[in-house]
């Protein structure tokens, strides 16, 4: 510890050196507001429909062309704090529910920014956070009330794509009405039966480039990007047999050493070696299989004989794909070389070798409806555009599975934001304490999202705010905004089928509150020198074959 | 020139009454620092590491640890905070304000010309009489439910939002009484800190049982099972190569073949000992199942056959939890499979997996009888985890605090403000003789930045509020505190808000002992170069 003596006083003086510290409001909180004022300024333009892109180009030199928030905030390598703590709020919702990313992140920087006119007026932080905390208990309740519907049932592909059109419309608009079809039918395909969760992993999407996004199809089964390893490269009705390990001879664990004393014996020793994969191999394809996939590698000899007794033979990198496979086929995973019998063989329709594109795949195909995982094929013109058309394939597929634990569904396009508002502004009223002007501004924060998708659709904000609110105020709790041109402002968002889910805005309102809260509870910054060198390795999986 | 000036010309040094100055002035800024924090309308401080992780804390012993201190006073008074935190794992943020402010008042009388000796001797006097104060307002607890109840909200509303406070009370007090046994000394470790990053910090829980940090190891193994035998072993079932080198010769593929099946032969064996008392204990239709949590490694092909017995195997447990495991399923952990007897199993209620993203958790939940228990916290993001794994930390320590102590103190700065006036009256009834007497009073009037904090920090009038508490105080003659909602005066024992004994205790005696040390301090002196650099030394 490097130590002088000798200086004057005050608490800064006794920091380490290049440690900076922030004390009092203006230098806490004033600054942490404006600096999420920056990153919210980034994100707002991107929400809704209307949103425009955003092109993010890594260190690596990987660019993104997206206005999925939670893609956008990932690649910013964000130094500042007090952003960090609304992205992470933001991340938190991406975990949790998977869609809304970007509500958290304008919600959290509106809040801030009518609390920094609080503070203007005088008021205190902790009469702020305590109206802020009382509004979102309000508010939340009040959210029950603005409920406009539910999903009866989640079979229902009608029902399904309606709830959740909106929140592809607004990452892909234009195609969003094809996509939600996609999704819907994808995951209404693995629906299980009663009591089991819906696993957002069973959707499985695989971009090939080329064509257009129109040509994208969704199949019960799995399509890899991988050739057949033998000659056969089709198979209908085909046993399975799925192992974990290679597709070889044996091997002893520990290092083995053949004894050859004469020619004789070398002869020998390959010809048994060979006649004993032989019988293994035979075994296999005596048990009724047509189909072996491995996880492991397969020896040339073995790929000799499992041409000589026509099988189709896939060879899986991934242990979670061959897992995967398994479930689609029905098999159970086999970790040593033995033929399988009939209870761990598994069953597919047809699996063959495709080209789509130039791309050669492996496809499994189940006939029927219902399966255990379902695979979109996604195609698109450059990578760049697939790679978006996937997060909002993701975000739709977890707004499915939000659906099977919520089905409440609240009217989108603003309208929900309008109701609490003005609801929460006519509670505000009956409070006595000075914390009504933070419930009031809590109002107004919720307010900025018909502004800002009023202002990225290029219209007028101030007036499409003044006609939702005069429409709410006649008792039309579901009129929203219009993105449309040509066409009037306001419309009524659960007529035109612009639905969000309530789950993911209650969750997303509680996380943005927390985050804003926390922030202005702070009111001092200390912040060590930045350490120098590569940052650590983030902790993998603790068990190695996991 | 100061002799160590001609031995090291390059040593630093400062005497008498500079000396004196610095550390008081240290003192006196690390107070103001850390003042903020104190009680539970203290704010929040945030903390960025070098590597750019974020910590929002107001526990003392932290910001005094991770605010990037350096100053040599500083570090001195850091240290008295990790004593009080060993001790007792609380009050670390009073000590910090009690020396400063120690230092403080007797910084006015040595002002005026008084030895810091004559001070230092009037703080041990008051210091002994202090503890005597303690003793008598102390009140005798016998350690049940409510008393423990009140004692951890008081802890933790200190630590966390209030909200949070209420929810981690409860929790806290049930873990310690579920590990309590008669006439054993209580250890903590018993009571295992569980976090996932998971909904919100209101949705931490008490779970009785256990709860591991990863999953069944096979995707065929169930994931929930219920009324489950508990195999809790240290047996590797997977193959290890041999200690010293070794090898296979052989002239066949067939016998090769024999040593693959011969290498597995030995942990095939362990296994099948495992499944046959499986097989023992839950008879087919008994709606009973099986568990396995090893602490060594299971290889993927004994993985198969235990999944193929729908027997749930986790492997690499931790091994503090496979003590806890025991305490709280029963049975006793075995280190062979070889005569493996039914009552070596532990047994709960329910057994199932909980997958978070890609981190998986198990949970052991309704043991018969469990003697650990898992506090399980919740919270979406990394900082309020610490935050409330802090909270939970200290709050274990304040209930276990009661029932070593068996005393509770009055808290909300009502101790504080009681020693103030008795030692006032002690020292105006002209009980110390000598100019000593002003270190009592300097003593005196330190205590009492703990209630004028609270107050200041609640929003309050320091001057008001310390009005009100003398003119009750002195009328009603009750121990009265500070009410941190109205600023108004009350009585702590009323209202529930006890503070440990201990904490207290370690106070005084931390405080008047660090305080003196620093005020008798006539020369600070550092030797050698205070930098790599040429001539940084001797500016």
């Amino acid at each position: 510890m490097a130590m002088h003596i000798g200086q004057a006083p005050g608490f800064s003086q006794m920091l380490s050196d290049g440690a900076r510290y922030y004390s009092g409001l203006d230098e806490t909180v004033v600054r942490s507001i404006e600096a999420v004022r920056e990153l919210t300024r980034i994100v707002s333009t991107s929400y809704g429909p209307k949103g425009l892109n955003k092109m993010v180009v890594t260190h690596l030199g990987k660019m993104f062309i997206t206005n999925d928030a939670a893609t956008i905030i990932k690649e910013l390598e964000n130094e500042h704090p007090a952003v960090k703590l609304i992205i992470m709020a933001s991340e938190m919702q991406e975990r949790e529910i998977g869609d809304g990313t970007n509500f958290v992140l304008v919600f959290a920087g509106a809040l801030l920014d009518q609390a920094e006119e609080l503070l203007r007026m005088g008021i205190s932080v902790p009469e702020i956070t305590d109206g802020y905390e009382l509004a979102l208990g309000k508010a939340l309740e009040f959210l029950d009330e603005v409920v406009c519907g539910t999903v009866t049932n989640v079979h229902d592909r009608e029902q399904v794509q309606r709830a959740i059109k909106a929140s592809i419309t607004s990452k892909q608009n234009g195609t969003d009405e094809f996509l939600s079809k996609l999704i819907t039918d994808a995951c209404i395909a693995l629906l299980p039966e009663k009591g089991k969760t819906f696993s957002v992993d069973n959707v499985r999407v695989i971009k090939i480039m080329g064509s257009g996004i129109l040509a994208s199809h969704v199949m019960n089964g799995m399509v890899f990007k991988r050739d057949i390893e033998g000659d056969v490269k089709k198979a209908a009705d085909a046993k399975i047999a799925v192992y974990s390990c290679a597709v070889d001879i044996n091997q002893t664990e520990t290092k083995g050493t053949v004894l050859i004393k004469s020619a004789e014996e070398l002869l020998q020793y390959s010809n048994r070696e060979e006649d004993l994969l032989e019988k293994q191999i035979k075994a296999i394809a005596e048990s009724g299989v047509k189909v072996v996939v491995s996880g492991g590698k397969m020896g040339d000899l073995a790929l000799h004989f499992i041409n000589k007794y026509k099988l189709l033979a896939v060879r899986l990198m991934s242990k979670f794909d061959i897992r995967r496979v398994a479930n689609t086929v029905g098999a159970i995973v086999l970790s040593t070389l033995v033929p399988p019998t009939a209870d761990v063989q598994g069953h597919c329709d047809l699996v063959y070798l495709d080209e789509i594109g130039d791309t050669s795949v492996v496809v499994f195909k189940q006939e029927k409806k219902e399966g255990a995982i379902s695979t979109i094929v996604l195609r698109g013109a450059t990578e760049n555009s697939m790679d978006d058309v996937e997060r909002a394939i993701d975000d739709g597929v977890n707004n499915f599975k939000a659906i099977t634990k919520d089905n409440r569904l609240l009217p989108g396009a603003g309208a929900t934001e309008v109701e609490l508002s003005r609801l929460l502004t006519q509670y505000a009223d009956t409070r006595p304490g000075l914390e009504q002007y933070a419930i009031k501004k809590f109002g107004a924060a919720l307010d900025t999202f018909p502004k800002i998708l009023a202002e990225n659709a290029g219209v007028k904000a101030v007036e499409v705010l003044a006609k939702l609110h005069a429409a709410h105020l006649e008792g039309m709790k579901n009129i929203g905004f219009n993105i449309e041109e040509d066409a009037e402002a306001a419309i009524d968002a659960e007529k035109a089928g612009i639905l969000d889910l309530y789950l993911t805005k209650a969750s997303a309102l509680r996380l943005a509150v927390g985050a804003a809260i926390t922030l202005l509870r702070v009111n001092k910054i200390v912040m060590a020198k930045q350490a120098g060198g590569p940052k650590p390795p983030k902790q993998g999986a603790q068990d190695e074959d996991d | 020139m100061a002799a160590i000036m001609s031995a090291n010309p390059r040593a630093e040094i400062a005497r008498a009454s500079e000396a004196l100055a610095i550390n008081i002035s240290a003192a006196m800024g690390v107070q103001d620092y850390i003042k903020s924090n104190l009680g539970p309308k203290g704010s929040m401080k945030m903390l960025v590491s070098g590597a750019g992780d974020i910590k929002i804390t107001k526990d003392g012993n932290v910001l005094m640890h991770e605010s990037q201190i350096k100053h040599p006073t500083a570090s001195l008074i850091a240290r008295a905070a990790t004593a009080q935190d060993d001790v007792t794992g609380d009050g670390t943020t009073s000590i910090v304000l009690l020396i400063g402010e120690l230092l403080k008042q007797a910084h006015v009388y040595i002002t005026e010309g008084l030895h810091p000796r004559l001070i230092t001797e009037g703080f041990d006097v008051a210091r002994t009489k202090a503890l005597e104060i303690l003793d008598k307002i102390s009140i005798k607890s016998d350690g049940n439910r409510d008393v423990l109840l009140e004692v951890a909200r008081t802890s933790l509303r200190t630590k966390v939002h209030h909200k949070i406070a209420d929810i981690l009370t409860p929790i806290v007090v049930d873990a310690v009484l579920a590990i309590r046994r008669k006439d054993e000394q209580i250890d903590l470790h018993m009571v295992e800190i569980m976090e996932m990053a998971h909904r919100t910090d209101a949705d931490t829980t008490l779970v009785r049982g256990l709860v591991l940090d990863h999953g069944a190891r096979h995707p065929d193994m169930p994931k929930r099972v219920e009324n489950a035998f508990i195999l809790t072993c240290n047996v590797s079932f997977e193959y290890e190569k041999t200690e010293v080198n070794s090898g296979f010769f052989y002239k066949s593929p067939e016998e090769r073949e024999k040593m693959v099946l011969a290498e597995r032969q030995f942990i095939l064996d362990r296994v099948n000992k495992v499944i046959a008392l499986k097989k023992q204990v839950c008879p087919p239709g008994s709606g009973k199942s099986f568990v396995i949590i090893n602490q060594k490694g299971i290889d993927p092909l004994s993985l198969d056959m235990f999944a193929k017995e729908g027997i749930m195997a986790l492997r690499r447990a931790k091994r503090r939890n496979m003590e806890r495991l025991t305490l709280a399923c029963g049975g006793s952990a075995v280190n062979s499979v070889d005569e493996l007897k039914e009552d070596a199993l532990g047994f709960a209620g329910s057994v199932y997996e909980h997958v978070l993203g890609e981190d998986k958790f198990t949970f052991v939940e309704d043991c018969k009888n469990p003697q650990s228990v898992t506090i399980l916290i919740r919270g979406p993001n990394r900082h309020t985890i610490i935050q409330v794994k802090e909270a939970v930390h200290d709050g274990l320590r304040a209930v276990l605090n009661v029932i070593e102590d068996g005393f509770v103190v009055p808290g909300a700065g009502a101790f504080e403000f009681a020693l103030h006036e008795e030692l006032m009256r002690f020292v105006t009834e002209g009980n110390i003789k000598g100019k000593s007497r002003f270190g009592v009073e300097a003593y005196a009037k330190a205590f009492l930045i703990i209630p004028k904090t609270l107050a200041q920090n609640a929003g309050y009038d320091t001057q008001d509020v310390m009005v009100k508490l003398q003119e009750e105080y002195r009328e009603s003659k009750k121990v009265v505190g500070v009410d941190c909602d109205t600023g108004n005066v009350m009585f702590p024992g009323e209202l529930g808000i006890w503070d440990n004994y201990r904490v207290k205790k370690q106070q005084i005696n931390t405080c008047s002992l660090i305080a003196t040390n620093l005020l008798l301090v006539d020369e600070i002196m550092r030797a050698g170069l205070s930098s790599l650099k040429a001539g940084g030394g001797d500016s």
